[in-house]
């Protein structure tokens, strides 16, 4: 059947389409001519090279072509497509349609598949005679990425998912049949309001563009070993694992940044698979980056080397597979939904491991294993038993995380730990503590031999200097109340900080080449000190005593409660602060609240005062979402966020934006929001009490306007000028009462934020007298927010260290690329 | 013997060490009866009873949420959370719930829900009928 179908724009899917399987058929293309070229004993016919070249040029393009025939329909709203119906909406503004874009699976392995694009073509132009091997290996990568996108049926099964599927294929719905079925859809899903941050707009271009440059190191590794060019591949392997070791880290941590500033898990790590995933090739390529520069200097451990360089990609695809196959389910908050391409993410790790296995097997005998063995007071032994310990502390995250998949293997039915986050605070902190120290003595050894005595006297003198700081630290900031595990790590930190500064010192002399080394340390370092104390001591400050107890033996188990909640305009003691939610404002689809912070000394003078304004924001498809609100301090932080508020839906507050209306029945029900009402027959000056303030009549006065009615030449209006205190605040209102020839009408007035209605009920000229009418809110109808206070001690370490391990990265990149010299 | 092979056998030792250890602090899915029996904390999967009152009150105590929750068996029991009622609870079609039995209410310390996804068919012809309603 053949319907034509209403509005439909089906060029840029068609086009993308197009660019889709060219970009696959160019990837394959490109991989066969390099394969031949990498191959050919006559190093000076370059015609598969060429066609190698042209394959990849071809594909490069047909890349960048999809991305923009998929933004294209996204920036023009194209419903008719299910990727931009499913992950953007007409009100999404242009930074977050392109955070839309790399939200799905397909737009996220676009973005790999692109910067893999971008540094093939960086490497064919920098790689010289490693060219064809390389690029080779890189092929295969982009054959299959591509293939994930293809979106088509082969022999029954379809390969890939595309991102240009169209709506009414994709899902089996009956009005999607009528040939005007897009009159319906109005409206995308949506961009997950968690995805409506700005550091989403730039998080997954750097996570994907490390994912994509570890990549190097590999094909590099497997070059090495197909071209008989046992050692000449190491040197280009560290610079471009730094480059990849800096970028990958650099996303890593802005993820860790982007969960601080607005998810509400409240803190920098969770331990989430998701996360552990993407940390774990991070980890592995770090132990790469020092074992190649073992066996570049001293020509040991030759295998490892090798190993962890391979291994590490092969890695960075099992993450994939963890976090997009659905595999992780329940253990997960926020993996990817299944997409049916299981057994095709599977083959994508198979190929690569197979790769590398065949390569390592097939030149095994001719590998350069060192003969000799290690010293023991050598900086090679040492810095090889450090990175086997760190790629070691991997092994616990791989065996933890993959509970689910031995779960789908087996078919057992093991549950995660219950505690995962002290499971794994414990165990990697105590592998931190073996490579902190390793990272802190290995300094002061040399290749190959090193003075016994010297050493040890060096080595000895900063270790105890830094156990006496780590204890002082220790005792200060009370991490000596915690695990031992976490005492020693920031003793053992401080120690590699100092030594490493030592080393610095050195550099800024003379060695300036040793300094990118010791900078990308000492960050190291301070990240794991800032990581420790504040993950260890952070506080919860919200904590509450009052609400009502429910069991006694409830209440035995479950403290702290970590939760307070704030009346509108009610000050509770939290702390060493009085918070106060003073009011709202609204910015749609977000709803800020402000929160405000007092500090008080002994004589109850205000010391400090600030206003924190988390939000919220109320989907219909993900219920209440908070971001928090922070206020950072040099030396801590203090985090708020709502866990709890009544507000409005988003769409309701749109409509109510377009403009309300207050008919009499809406009057009637408005009354039912208030207790009873009580009448009070007031003259000017006095007082009224209410159960939270008093008021005052200050004056009566006739109204020449009216809001809402034009006043008649013989309408007599009259106004109450009311002052009300409550919680020591001030307001004024001006209630009114209308005359029109033998009629009265009075006017209401509400304070929304003291919870009153104020009527002008009667006026009584004889005892110079009015009826004010008193509506307050009982408690359960007044705004109220549910919140949650921590305070973060020292994070600014975890932030700045990361900030100058990564300069210390980029130094050492600028360092070992001047060493090389590629032919 | 070498210093390698030393060092070898110490990170296969370690090595051996971190997966037994990984495997005895795993945990084990369980049924209420089986958190009855075994005072233990331990992990329950079911589905929210819907007919039951899930309670929270924001206004009594923040802290408080309570629901009835039957696990895969069919068994029944009430659920205390301290904390705040996960928003859109009502909708959950898996709960996982981490605590332990206390008396004949299971003290929740840690609440996963799988929500129906947002993409998913079902859950689009429900947004899709709203909207052909709204335009006739």
């Amino acid at each position: 059947m053949d319907t034509v179908f209403k509005g439909e724009h089906l060029l840029p899917g068609q086009l993308g389409q197009f660019f889709v399987v060219l970009a696959f058929g160019a990837a394959l293309l490109s991989t066969i001519a390099y394969f031949f070229a990498a191959n050919d004993i006559n190093k000076l016919d370059k015609s598969w090279q060429r066609i190698g070249r042209i394959g990849f040029w071809l594909n490069t393009t047909s890349v960048i072509g999809i991305g923009v025939c998929l933004f294209y329909i996204i920036y023009n709203h194209f419903f008719e497509y299910h990727y931009a119906y499913a992950h953007s909406s007409r009100s999404l503004p242009v930074y977050y349609i392109i955070s839309s874009f790399w939200e799905g699976q397909e737009g996220s392995f676009w973005l790999w598949t692109f910067w893999q694009a971008v540094l093939g073509n960086l490497l064919i132009w920098r790689a010289k005679s490693w060219e064809s091997p390389v690029l080779a290996v890189i092929s295969v990568a982009q054959v299959l990425l591509s293939s994930f996108l293809l979106g088509v049926e082969i022999f029954g099964a379809r390969i890939g998912s595309s991102p240009f599927i169209l709506l009414r294929d994709a899902l089996e719905l009956p009005f999607l049949k009528r040939p005007d079925y897009l009159a319906f859809v109005r409206d995308g899903n949506g961009l997950s309001p968690l995805l409506q941050n700005y550091w989403m707009v730039i998080h997954p271009p750097t996570l994907f563009l490390g994912f994509a440059s570890m990549i190097i190191p590999f094909a590099y590794g497997i070059a090495g070993l197909w071209q008989k060019r046992y050692k000449e591949w190491v040197g280009p392997a560290i610079s471009y694992s730094l480059f990849a070791v800096m970028v990958l880290g650099t996303g890593i941590i802005m993820g860790s940044f982007w969960a601080y500033e607005s998810l509400n898990f409240g803190g920098f790590w969770a331990w989430d698979p998701v996360e552990n995933a993407s940390v774990i090739p991070w980890l592995t390529l770090i132990g790469a980056v020092h074992v190649l520069i073992v066996f570049k200097n001293s020509g040991h451990a030759y295998f490892t080397a090798l190993f962890l360089t391979l291994i590490s990609f092969v890695l960075v695809l099992y993450a994939s597979y963890l976090t997009r196959s659905g595999v992780l389910g329940e253990t997960s908050v926020h993996a990817f939904t299944d997409l049916g391409m299981n057994a095709h993410l599977i083959i994508d790790v198979l190929v690569f491991l197979v790769i590398a296995v065949v390569a390592i097997v097939a030149r095994w005998k001719e590998l350069p294993f060192s003969q000799k063995e290690e010293e023991t007071y050598s900086r090679e032994f040492w810095l090889f038993v450090g990175s086997v310990f760190l790629a070691l502390s991997c092994l616990q995250l791989v065996a933890v995380t993959s509970i689910p998949v031995f779960n789908a293997v087996f078919g057992t039915k093991v549950a995660p730990p219950n505690e995962p986050v002290t499971l794994y605070n414990i165990f990697q902190g105590a592998f931190a503590v073996v490579v902190a120290l390793f990272m802190g003595f290995t300094q002061f050894l040399k290749y190959k031999k090193t003075e016994p005595a010297r050493f040890l006297i060096n080595a000895g003198a900063y270790l105890l200097s830094a156990i006496l700081i780590g204890g002082v630290v220790v005792w200060l900031t009370g991490v000596y109340k915690l695990h031992t595990v976490y005492s020693l790590l920031t003793i053992t930190a401080i120690y590699a900080v100092l030594s490493n500064g030592k080393v610095l010192a050195d550099a800024l002399k003379g060695k300036l080449k040793l300094a990118g080394s010791a900078v990308a340390h000492i960050g190291f370092g301070l990240l794991l000190i800032g990581a420790m104390i504040s993950a260890g001591t952070s506080k919860v400050v919200s904590e509450n005593a009052t609400g009502e107890m429910y069991s006694e033996e409830f209440a035995k188990a479950n403290n702290p409660r970590e939760n307070i909640m704030l009346y509108k305009n009610q000050p509770v003691q939290m702390g060493e602060y009085e918070v106060t939610y003073t009011g709202d404002s609204i910015a749609l689809p977000n709803h800020y609240f402000k929160v405000d912070y007092k500090k008080k000394d002994a004589q109850g003078k205000v010391t400090e005062q600030f206003t924190l304004t988390p939000n919220s924001q109320a989907n219909r498809k993900m219920g209440l979402v908070s971001s928090p609100d922070t206020k950072h301090y040099l030396f801590h932080d203090l985090y708020t966020h709502v866990s709890m508020a009544p507000i409005k839906y988003e769409d309701e507050l749109r409509q109510q934006a377009g403009g309300g209306d207050d008919g009499h029945d809406a009057e009637q029900n408005d009354d039912s929001n208030y207790d009873a009402p009580v009448p009070h027959q007031v003259a000017i000056g006095d007082t009224i009490r209410y159960r939270e303030g008093f008021m005052i009549l200050k004056a009566l006065a006739r109204q020449t306007t009216l809001q809402s009615i034009k006043l008649k030449a013989d309408d007599v209006a009259v106004g109450a000028e009311l002052e009300i205190t409550t919680h020591g605040k001030v307001y004024k209102a001006l209630p009114v009462y209308l005359i029109r020839g033998n009629n009265g009408f009075d006017f209401a007035k509400k304070v929304e934020d003291a919870g009153l209605k104020l009527r002008l009920t009667k006026i009584i000229p004889k005892d110079n007298k009015v009826e004010i009418t008193v509506y307050q809110q009982p408690e359960s109808k007044k705004q109220y927010i549910v919140m949650r206070a921590i305070m973060f001690p020292y994070i600014n370490f975890f932030w700045s260290g990361t900030i100058i391990m990564v300069i210390g990265f980029l130094m050492s990149i600028f360092r070992r690329n001047k060493e090389l010299k590629t032919v | 013997m070498k210093k390698s092979a030393i060092f070898g056998l110490v990170v296969i030792a370690i090595a051996i060490a971190v997966i037994i250890s990984t495997y005895s602090s795993s945990s084990t899915y369980g049924t209420f009866t089986d958190a009855k029996e075994q005072a233990s904390t331990m992990q329950v999967v079911g589905k929210l009873n819907k007919e039951k009152e899930l309670y929270y009150d924001a206004t009594k105590d923040a802290n408080y949420f309570s629901f009835y929750m039957k696990d895969n068996k069919g068994a029944e029991c009430k659920v205390i959370f301290t904390g705040t009622k996960p928003q859109d609870f009502e909708r959950s079609e898996q709960v996982v719930l981490t605590g332990k039995m206390v008396g004949n209410e299971f003290h929740a310390s840690k609440i996963l829900m799988k929500c129906p996804s947002k993409y998913t068919n079902d859950k689009m012809e429900e947004t899709e009928f709203n909207a052909k309603q709204a335009s006739l």
